[in-house]
């Protein structure tokens, strides 16, 4: 029997927070990439998905998932995790999308497997390397995303966004967002299990959403109010409208080796994969 | 029948609803959505810095948070389909567009960057569809249909739903057309897709047809539902984005059946879209022909109808492309004339009443 | 003796909305070194008048002086008096989920001192003191939805103390304590009011009344002061607190003699009962 919507929700909402606690939990392990400065990894991953995001070549982002794969490998996330993480769960319509790429219908072209003859129902050897371009591409794009996320605790990353000259002031707005985000999760879990434990029995969709607009409702409300408690608690401590932030870091020789390494890997790339 | 075959990004509940992954997007079209977006993204920051000097922070940071939330809730349509909701447009009827753009593009951003939810060099034409687009367009149709009405009117009901339904379901149409371009612009020798590989014809509808009939109907329903929830509950938080300025602008009995008919026109677009994408199917042929130098078998095979308009193309311009840019460009100026019409308007009342 | 006076409110009167009534006339006298506790039964105008002398509402009628300066909106558009006043009166609020705003500990220490412009070095260090203070080592990398309750009192307490402030201005600090933490928090108040603090408390405990507070102001359910005292003078005045709802009146049979007595409970000890 299907779930009912409201336990569907529930663990979601639990999914995301487990996520979280186990990828804070890797971010500390002592790895090889866990060790660098932030904003090293995280210039060198926006180099390397320009250089997956450029190329022309399929050997040259499958080298690049293979590498993303080693240097996971020598951070201690579980490769097993990490692998299923982001071809099952992640883009999970994105294997579903090529699909039809593979047929002449969608991609006219050489056939290389004919299921039809009249009218003419073919995979064709132009459908089968877009589908090959399209996944590979996406999965090696998330798997760095997902690699960066997995080795650099949060809240470092967050103020590694600096380098990229991201205002100060979205910093601030950024990092409260994050924290105020799990507030707003426990209020909707309270709110649904209040509810779950006094209905008996499967709600109607109208009555499903209903229960779910109104939980939205609340939540918003709940978001207004505690932005001007906030902004008092703030103000109370000083603010007047300069956000300043600080980072703790400092680059070690290793951190410049590694981010010369990883960029000479993306310009050698984009010159393989230029097609 | 292919299109009710085809398994599509925004029809599945997996999560991720319009976040576009990296992957899809050819890397210079990408940074060029980067180009729009940001500017827009500092202008909508600016104005709200000013209206709110120091309380935007807290704010935002809230309603981000809000948006971020929302996003992962199933909602339930009919016989076991459910979806999720954006939110964007219900944030842009509560704090206003501006505070709505840059509260989406901040919680899309977590998603982006924390959680792996949406590409990363994508995040230009995330935030441009989901963060500026959708926000500006709900408001400006929740505020034309929902025109003077008191806050607790039902009519804003009915506004809340068209805001989101139309919001969401332009930007789906805008979506397609990004993912219709790449095979055009991007492609190997051998005519071989090297991105999103769907054709206009295909990715259009492809996009459009499933928003219409379930994405946005959920973006609408949500938005209508908390709407009612905040009118009953909290009436105070609909008075908010109210600053005595825009509600001037968009009341004037004698000007409402122009709003509510250009409303119309905006909810109308995406349909018009769809109709034209149709047409596109029709002849597209003979233009893949142009394009990738020689004409599929199947649809050679299947080719029954000829273009009504004979060479279309301009300078090397393919036809399709060249229809496709022509429909988006006409709905953007068609955004744009009602907006000045609206300004101007706006501004002989003030200086009427002064 | 003349104290030095801290804090005047004459005849304070503040709503919300315009509506709802928070404080209805109240005056009193804060003098430097002051211990001073606020009680009043919930939503009886305690935390709005913290509020006004913190500076982050102002009366709609009378006027609250700090310092010997009257506050108002105005006066706080004055960066230089702005920034005085802020560095020496802090709020703890009541909710520590609107206190903590921060995505880490550490950041949310970090935040006053950033705000008055100190230097790294100094930022840094007084960091290190108040987190040394409050014995919160193991939790400066933490995020604050992953804390206990006490634990974000403690926090709470250290991104005040960070400001190093002349006045502390407390809002139900026991609210969700354990009965350890509770004695914990006295024993914070009183090493801090030894080194020359003023504390004003605001609480409907009376447990730790006698403990933390030489003063008592009491508010009743009109939104005014019903009374004001020395500390012991207040507690024995068992018809007054019974009047402004901080204890009640509490039936039972001894044998077939009906027996009322007053009555108040402590949060997570067993009932006192006192005939």
């Amino acid at each position: 029997m299907a779930r009912s919507l409201v336990e569907r929700t529930l663990a979601s909402v639990t999914h995301t927070l487990e996520q979280t606690l186990f990828a804070e939990d890797i971010a500390r392990q002592p790895g090889v990439l866990q060790s660098l400065d932030p904003r090293v990894k995280l210039v060198s991953v926006l180099a390397l998905l320009l250089a997956v995001s450029f190329a022309r070549n399929l050997w040259v982002i499958a080298g690049l998932y293979l590498l993303v794969l080693s240097l996971a490998w020598v951070s201690r996330v579980p490769l097993g995790f990490f692998v299923r993480h982001v071809w099952v769960a992640l883009p999970f319509f994105t294997g579903l999308v090529a699909l039809p790429v593979l047929f002449n219908v969608v991609t006219p072209g050489a056939p290389v497997l004919t299921l039809w003859s009249n009218p003419l129902i073919a995979i064709t050897a132009q459908g089968l390397r877009a589908a090959a371009f399209l996944i590979l591409r996406v999965g090696t794009s998330v798997s760095l995303a997902i690699l960066l996320v997995l080795v650099t605790p949060w809240n470092t990353l967050l103020r590694a966004l600096s380098v990229l000259r991201v205002p100060s002031v979205f910093l601030l707005i950024l990092g409260m967002t994050y924290r105020y985000i799990y507030l707003l999760l426990k209020t909707a879990s309270d709110m649904f299990e209040a509810r779950q434990s006094r209905v008996v029995g499967r709600l109607q969709p109208a009555a499903q959403r209903h229960l779910v607009t109104n939980t939205m409702g609340v939540l918003m409300s709940k978001s207004y109010g505690l932005s001007q408690d906030v902004y008092l608690a703030m103000l109370s401590r000083g603010y007047r409208g300069r956000p300043r932030t600080l980072d703790r870091f400092t680059m070690q020789p290793r951190d410049w080796l590694w981010g010369a390494a990883a960029l000479s890997v993306a310009v050698v790339a984009l010159w393989l994969g230029r097609g | 029948m292919l299109l009710s075959l085809l398994p599509l990004p925004t029809t599945m509940s997996v999560g991720a609803n319009m976040h576009i992954p990296d992957g899809y997007f050819g890397p210079l079209f990408s940074i060029a959505l980067w180009i729009i977006a940001l500017p827009w993204l500092g202008l909508a920051t600016r104005q709200l810095s000013r209206q709110l000097n120091q309380r935007m922070v807290p704010l935002v940071a809230l309603f981000a948070a809000f948006s971020f939330v929302i996003m992962m809730f199933n909602v339930p349509l009919i016989g076991g389909t459910t979806g999720h909701a954006i939110g964007a447009s219900i944030a842009a009827i509560v704090i206003g567009p501006a505070g709505a753009a840059v509260a989406v593009a901040i919680a899309l951003l977590i998603q982006a960057l924390f959680f792996g939810d949406g590409g990363i060099l994508a995040y230009g034409a995330n935030i441009l569809l989901m963060a500026l687009i959708m926000p500006y367009t709900a408001a400006f149709i929740y505020r034309a249909l929902g025109g003077n009405t008191l806050i607790s009117d039902r009519r804003r009901l009915v506004a809340s739903f068209a805001a989101g339904w139309a919001s969401l379901s332009l930007i789906a149409g805008l979506a397609g057309i990004m993912f219709g371009l790449q095979p055009i612009l991007f492609h190997a020798a051998d005519g071989t897709p090297l991105y999103a590989p769907f054709p206009l014809q295909v990715a259009v509808p492809a996009m459009l047809i499933p928003h219409m009939l379930v994405a946005s109907v959920i973006e609408g329903l949500v938005t209508a539902g908390i709407l009612a929830y905040l009118q009953r509950g909290n009436p105070e938080l609909l008075e908010v984005s109210l600053k005595p300025g825009v509600a001037s602008r968009l009341e004037s009995a004698r000007l409402r059946p122009l709003w509510i008919g250009l409303a119309a026109l905006v909810v109308l677009s995406p349909v018009g879209l769809l109709a034209a994408g149709t047409a596109w199917g029709e002849w597209a042929a003979e233009e893949i022909a142009d394009v990738v130098g020689y004409t599929p078998q199947g649809l050679a095979a299947t080719q029954t109808w000829s273009a009504p308009l004979p060479d279309y193309a301009v300078h090397g311009l393919n036809a399709n492309l060249g229809y496709i840019v022509s429909a988006g460009l006409g709905i953007g100026l068609t955004l744009v004339v009602i907006w000045v019409i609206a300004s101007l308007l706006a501004r002989r009342s003030a200086a009427q009443k002064s | 003796m003349q104290v030095e006076p801290v804090f005047e409110v004459e005849d304070a009167h503040f709503s919300y909305d315009r509506r709802q009534t928070a404080l209805a006339g109240v005056s009193l006298q804060v003098g430097r070194g002051d211990k001073i506790a606020i009680l009043g039964s919930n939503g009886s105008g305690k935390s709005t008048l913290l509020k006004l002398l913190d500076g982050l509402y102002f009366p709609q009628r009378g006027v609250v002086r700090a310092f010997g300066q009257p506050l108002s909106e105005d006066r706080f558009n004055d960066e230089t008096f702005a920034f005085d006043f802020r560095r020496r009166v802090a709020l703890v609020f009541q909710d520590a989920d609107v206190q903590l705003f921060s995505p880490t500990v550490w950041d949310e220490i970090a935040f006053a001192p950033l705000q008055l412009d100190l230097s790294e070095a100094e930022v840094k260090a007084r960091v290190a003191e108040a987190v040394q203070t409050l014995r919160i080592e193991h939790l400066v990398d933490r995020a604050p939805h992953r804390l206990s309750g006490g634990e974000k009192r403690r926090v709470a307490l250290a991104s005040v103390l960070a400001l190093r402030p002349e006045v502390w201005l407390l809002d139900e600090p026991t609210t969700g304590l354990d009965p350890r933490s509770q004695s914990w928090l006295v024993d914070f108040i009183l090493e801090q009011a030894e080194q020359g603090g003023t504390f004003i408390t605001s609480t409907h405990d009376l447990d730790i009344v006698s403990e933390i507070a030489d003063r008592v102001y009491v508010f009743d359910e009109t939104h005014r002061l019903a009374a004001e005292g020395p500390t012991e003078q207040i507690l024995a005045d068992r018809e007054l607190l019974l009047r402004c709802n901080l204890i009640h009146a509490h039936r039972h049979h001894h044998g077939d003699v009906m027996h009322a007595h007053p009555h108040w409970h402590r949060p997570h000890a067993e009932h006192v009962h006192e005939a």
